[in-house]
């Protein structure tokens, strides 16, 4: 019986396309709301705002961002909001050639981890960096938000559009 | 703000909302794929048949549910039937009202020991009863494409 369709063990594309194997299609009506939760809606709502906010713990005494609820290395809650500064140094950074839908570019973006000034050391956020040449960037630039303008702000990380040194960079 | 904080309306819950497209593909499988091409091509319902354990699959399995035996014995059945149980549906997946109510009926064959779930047609659903004996009514055969929608409906035999 296995004529019809199985001359292997698995159907393939073409088995489909080409009608080799009968099939029923269908759509599911599939939607999803991912629910920011008290901290991450709070600090989006802050974003929105202008404004970088983070956790403290007081067990611990770290301040952390993205904001937390819950200490993850105390197993307790967190205490207090506490406002941060939009600057901070770069921890990391990556040159990238392709989007996430895998389309090349010529000119790299520059993902980096900011630790952001008034939070814990070590406690940084993953954005983009701007203005910026990546054949002389440093791991410890010194670097600040760039804020959209108020009105095309919708409580997103991209409210920030990128990053930019503090200082102009030197010429080579 | 505690962790006892509380959303007072849903409108405050911050969200991200997005759609899933995807699309499903069901295959009937190796002895599914068979008894639609027999349909399809033939006009002809075909079932598997234990001889060990005396039991005629419709629609027909790969293996004996009873034995576990693999089934190679295939032998064509006739298409009439009866109603074994049924019910009037008003509303499609989705909860859309439908224009019509349909009459989805389990209906065993009998020549088998199984049956098919299809709609019934060309009758009143007050005029439904156990037992009502039916037959299928399919596409003409250009018009089949080996789906279970081949058949069109089951009606009372000779018709209404």
């Amino acid at each position: 019986m296995e004529e019809f369709v199985y001359d292997s063990k698995y159907l393939r594309r073409d088995d489909f396309e080409e009608g080799r194997v009968l099939f029923e299609t269908w759509d599911p009506n599939a939607q999803y709301a991912w629910d920011a939760g008290v901290a991450i809606g709070r600090y989006l709502q802050e974003l929105k705002a202008g404004r970088l906010v983070g956790r403290s713990c007081s067990a611990c005494n770290r301040i952390l961002i993205p904001p937390r609820m819950f200490c993850e290395s105390c197993f307790r809650p967190t205490d207090r909001w506490i406002p941060l500064e939009d600057t901070g140094t770069v921890l990391t950074f990556s040159r990238c050639y392709v989007t996430w839908n895998m389309v090349q570019l010529e000119k790299p973006e520059i993902p980096a981890v900011i630790e952001i000034d008034g939070a814990s050391r070590g406690m940084g956020i993953m954005h983009m960096l701007g203005e910026v040449d990546p054949d002389t960037l440093e791991i410890g630039t010194r670097v600040q938000a760039v804020w959209k303008p108020p009105e095309e702000r919708t409580g997103s990380i991209t409210d920030i559009a990128y990053f930019r040194p503090l200082e102009p960079l030197e010429e080579e | 703000m505690s962790l006892l904080h509380r959303i007072q309306h849903a409108g405050d819950a911050l969200s991200r909302k997005g759609d899933m497209p995807t699309e499903g593909r069901y295959t009937a499988g190796i002895a599914g794929e068979k008894f639609f091409r027999a349909i399809k091509d033939e006009g002809q319902f075909l079932a598997t048949v234990c001889l060990d354990c005396d039991v005629t699959y419709m629609p027909p399995r790969l293996y004996c549910e009873e034995c576990f035996a693999h089934l190679e014995e295939w032998v064509e059945v006739g298409s009439d039937g009866h109603v074994h149980t049924f019910t009037v549906v008003h509303h499609d997946l989705d909860e859309q009202e439908l224009p019509e109510p349909r009459i989805l009926a389990f209906i065993t064959l009998d020549d088998t020991d199984g049956g098919l779930v299809h709609y019934l047609d060309e009758i009143d659903p007050e005029e439904v009863y156990l037992g009502m004996p039916v037959e299928p009514v399919l596409k003409e055969q250009e018009d089949r494409e080996g789906s279970i929608m081949d058949i069109e409906y089951f009606r009372p035999v000779g018709g209404a």
